[in-house]
């Protein structure tokens, strides 16, 4: 995190304090060395500013931040303390206050600073140190909503929403030991571990209770699907696509183990059916177009592809999306077309690089 | 009447039980030496090449095996890898009129393979056109070519002719690339990779490093002067412009422009086609043709690889092996050289995710008409189990019925898990049915005896008057199939030079020949279920 200084000071001098001007004048020497890379002029001039004015919250708070930079949360916590004492308004303040708190372990005491400086995003990864999971969650997506993509707050979300998971299904099997979903969570834990042999177990122990449980086939057709086994991965995702038949995923994942088979025809006929349970999903198309031209229509697949194309343009999809229609044209014997999807293929694979 | 006929067709394209007895014959003593350490030298896990020829025209052919060497965990330079121990011998076994071999090796002079060279692979090939076929042995360290004198023996004339490469070369075949009547020869090289410079992989155990670890390296074209001397014309052709970490090589015609084209196998990066512009120039093209890559446009790990029909659209197809998860590579030749991925579509997909191949080959063992397919299988690490449980490092070979071009698992009858390495394929009893010779890791050669009953056959033997006498590189179609005169493919190995057509229930055939010299020559009403001899006519 980046803790910029100028703003703040030019935010308390419009909030009407009055700092010394001798105070004032260190303070933007301290802001000039700080930018710098002068950070131990910078911490000199804040502490100057600070002892000729100690009641000039500014300077504590640009203190503050030149430390957080530093990673110094311990002194950083102590000097911003000292400005939102004096004025508990100053909302980057509270904000980095919560921060060094949470960096060093302080979540609970973090947790009213961040609420004051309405960050939901760090309340949220606070929130999770506490093991106050529902409420971390909840702050998290919140957060993600204000910044897509956070790097920081998209791993917190993923341990909140894995930890909250975990508390249910522990829940779960404490209270039902022998229940299909218990045995259903528990196949799920050992997977997550590349467990087969045990997974495929819990899944048929659970299969064995209650044959029709959702999403317990698909499960199953995932350890196949991983080990692969594709001939009863795609018996237990027909029987998952046969309970569930608005299921999407039950539908491609059915689809892409019978192109996987051979049976591109069968294969077809379910990733189109996926294709329309939800449309443009990019697994399926690039499946689909895969299945069709197996089939030999080089037009469905030519379709199917450039579809995918419009709606992802720089995965690994993409990529290999770039590469089929190579093939395809070269097929069809539109040598341009099949020499330009080869270049899009080939920078892709050279950025990847 | 109408059931009945579908049952015996059923019987002909699916056999009932094993298609082949699995074992070793009388007379064969051979274990692989390959001499594993705990330094995991990636050279231990890579030999095994494997001859079926008929060395002294008795008839019957005969097996050569490729040992690889003895290997201490620090090996000091010069390396030393106790060749001339016979525990570390290649060895020749001549067949004896009921089955049995004997061992020849040192009669034969084959004994001495050099101290410095780890054993690969062979070629073979019948260089000087004196009617008796010479051998090409590989090795890390220097390859060593023996012409068979014609009397039981063979001389070591490596010197001589020019071709002992350096450095590690894997997978070597003759081919007459510019039809001058003199077969040439190629020769694949894996990587820049010494004993001195080996390196230690692999995070919680020591694995044998995967192929990128090391850098690529050009591969060798020889072109034969017909005096007993070659010439490397590597970069005059071409074919060193590319550096590779090659492992198989694959010959055909895949244009059908009377000029044969390489399909070179890379581990871990794309592979090579080269394609003959008849000048005695290359272009590598694999890309552009659809061959260097996975349908996923991903490069794979290609050991072994076979240049055959398996359609019979009379276009030749490449089949290339690889490891656990990538899917054998089938290439379905679209006709002009450019291919399409067919793996999934033929099934052979689904029968290969699973499995790491070597030695490969397309050839009709149930004399249906169609090829099937054989593998070597096992994983290139000793110790994969430890790192990914739902791999295996020994397998059963992958045996492929071809039902019109789609392959469907049988029983090959090979019940016990193996390091499976070269493959050389091969009538080996002259019944009419082609059998199989497989190299072990650290163990004896499995031959697999093919006892599929039903299906007519035709076996041919051609004999080069205007060009290379073995007739490599003629193309012969027989009832609509194509076969390509080859001793090449597969991994490490040579196959019987002979061409093999199953009938099914054709009794007779007409046999269409295309001599690299561009002759044609034509055959009709011929009976089935013989070997006959095919002399090219001496006017085109």
């Amino acid at each position: 995190m980046i803790y910029l200084l100028s703003s703040w000071t030019l935010l308390l001098a419009l909030a009407g304090q009055e700092p010394s001007p001798q105070a004032t004048e260190h303070v933007q020497a301290g802001i000039s060395a700080e930018n710098a890379g002068q950070h131990d002029a910078a911490i000199a001039e804040f502490r100057k500013a600070s002892e000729l004015d100690p009641n000039f919250a500014a300077a504590y708070v640009d203190l503050g931040a030149v430390y957080m930079g530093e990673g110094k949360y311990e002194e950083a916590t102590a000097t911003l303390k000292r400005a939102v004492l004096l004025d508990p308004t100053i909302l980057p303040a509270q904000d980095m206050l919560g921060d060094a708190l949470l960096y060093q372990g302080y979540a609970a005491e973090a947790i009213p600073h961040f609420l004051a400086a309405n960050d939901k995003g760090a309340m949220g990864s606070a929130q999770l140190e506490t093991g106050d999971l529902s409420s971390a969650v909840a702050n998290l997506q919140a957060g993600l909503a204000e910044h897509p993509n956070d790097p920081g707050l998209l791993f917190s979300l993923a341990r909140a929403s894995g930890l909250l998971s975990r508390q249910a299904k522990d829940a779960l099997i404490a209270a039902h030991p022998d229940s299909a979903q218990a045995h259903a969570a528990m196949a799920q834990d050992y997977w997550s571990l590349k467990q087969a042999g045990d997974a495929e177990a819990e899944y048929r122990k659970a299969l064995t209770i209650s044959p029709n449980l959702p999403g317990t086939h698909l499960g199953l057709g995932l350890v196949y699907e991983g080990t692969r086994q594709w001939d009863k991965a795609e018996a237990e995702f027909h029987a998952e696509a046969k309970l569930a038949p608005g299921s999407a995923e039950a539908a491609y994942r059915l689809g892409n183990s019978l192109l996987e088979n051979g049976k591109t025809r069968a294969a077809v006929a379910e990733l189109k059916r996926a294709n329309s349970l939800q449309p443009e999903m990019p697994e399926t198309l690039y499946a689909l177009g895969k299945a069709e031209a197996a089939e030999g229509d080089l037009q469905a697949a030519e379709s199917a592809l450039t579809q995918l194309l419009s709606v992802e343009k720089d995965s690994d999809l993409a990529r290999q999306a770039h590469f089929s229609l190579a093939g395809l044209y070269r097929k069809l014997g539109r040598a341009a077309d099949a020499s330009r999807e080869m270049k899009e293929f080939e920078a892709m694979k050279a950025a990847d690089k | 009447m109408r059931n009945i006929l579908l049952l015996a067709v059923l019987l002909i394209t699916v056999p009932a039980g094993p298609a082949f007895d699995v074992g070793k014959p009388k007379g064969i003593d051979f274990v692989l030496e390959n001499s594993p350490t705990s330094q995991k030298y990636l050279v231990e896990t890579m030999g095994g090449g494997v001859a079926l020829f008929d060395y002294n025209n008795d008839g019957l052919l005969d097996i050569f095996l490729v040992n690889g060497g003895g290997l201490r965990e620090a090996v000091s330079l010069p390396e030393s890898f106790d060749r001339a121990n016979p525990k570390y011998w290649n060895r020749l076994y001549r067949q004896n009129r009921d089955g049995s071999f004997t061992d020849v090796t040192k009669a034969a002079g084959l004994a001495s393979a050099g101290s410095q060279n780890y054993g690969m692979g062979v070629a073979v090939g019948d260089y000087d056109n004196d009617g008796y076929e010479d051998l090409y042995v590989t090795n890390y360290g220097h390859n060593i070519l023996y012409h068979n004198n014609g009397d039981g023996t063979f001389t070591d004339v490596t010197k001589k002719a020019g071709v002992a490469a350096g450095g590690w070369s894997a997978s070597a075949g003759f081919v007459d690339y510019d039809n001058d009547g003199r077969i040439d020869l190629f020769v694949t090289r894996y990587m820049e990779w010494d004993t001195a410079h080996n390196k230690a992989c692999g995070v919680a155990f020591r694995t044998y490093c995967p192929p990128g670890a090391f850098p690529a390296i050009t591969n060798i074209l020889y072109h034969n002067n017909g005096d007993g001397t070659f010439t490397d014309v590597s970069q005059s052709s071409g074919i060193a412009s590319k550096k590779g970490r090659s492992l198989g090589v694959a010959f055909n015609d895949c244009d059908g422009d009377g000029f044969q084209d390489i399909f070179v196998a890379n581990d871990g990066m794309e592979e090579f086609l080269f394609h003959n512009n008849k000048d005695g120039t290359f272009s590598e093209r694999a890309l552009e043709a659809g061959v260097a890559l996975s349908d996923d446009g991903s490069v794979y790990a290609g050991m072994g690889v076979d240049f055959r029909d398996y359609d019979n659209d009379g276009k030749p197809d490449i089949l290339v092996t690889n490891l656990t998860k990538q899917r054998y590579a089938l290439y379905h030749n679209d006709g002009d050289c450019s291919f399409s991925y067919s793996s999934l579509q033929t099934g052979l997909a689904k029968l290969s995710v699973g499995s790491s191949g070597w030695g490969v080959g397309l050839v009709d063992f149930d004399n249906d008409g169609w090829k099937d397919v054989f593998a070597a299988q096992g994983h290139v690490m000793d110790n994969v189990e430890q790192i990914d449980p739902s791999m295996r490092y020994k397998e059963t070979p992958l045996f492929a019925i071809s039902q019109k071009g789609q392959f469907v698992r049988a029983d090959s009858g090979a019940t016990i898990p193996v390091a499976g390495r070269g493959v050389a394929f091969g009538d080996l009893d002259n019944d009419g049915k082609i059998d199989a010779v497989m190299t072990v890791l650290g163990g004896p050669p499995q031959v697999f005896h093919n006892k599929i009953s039903g299906g007519h056959w035709l076996t041919l033997t051609m004999i080069g008057t205007r060009g290379n006498r073995d007739g490599i590189g003629a193309r012969v179609v027989v009832n609509g199939q194509t076969e390509i005169v080859t001793t090449s493919g597969s991994y490490l190995s040579a196959r019987d030079k002979r061409v093999h057509f199953g009938l099914g229930a054709a009794t007779s055939a007409s046999v269409d020949v295309f001599w690299p010299s561009g002759t044609h020559q034509v055959l009709q009403h011929v009976a089935a279920d013989q070997f006959l001899k095919i002399e090219e006519s001496r006017t085109p």
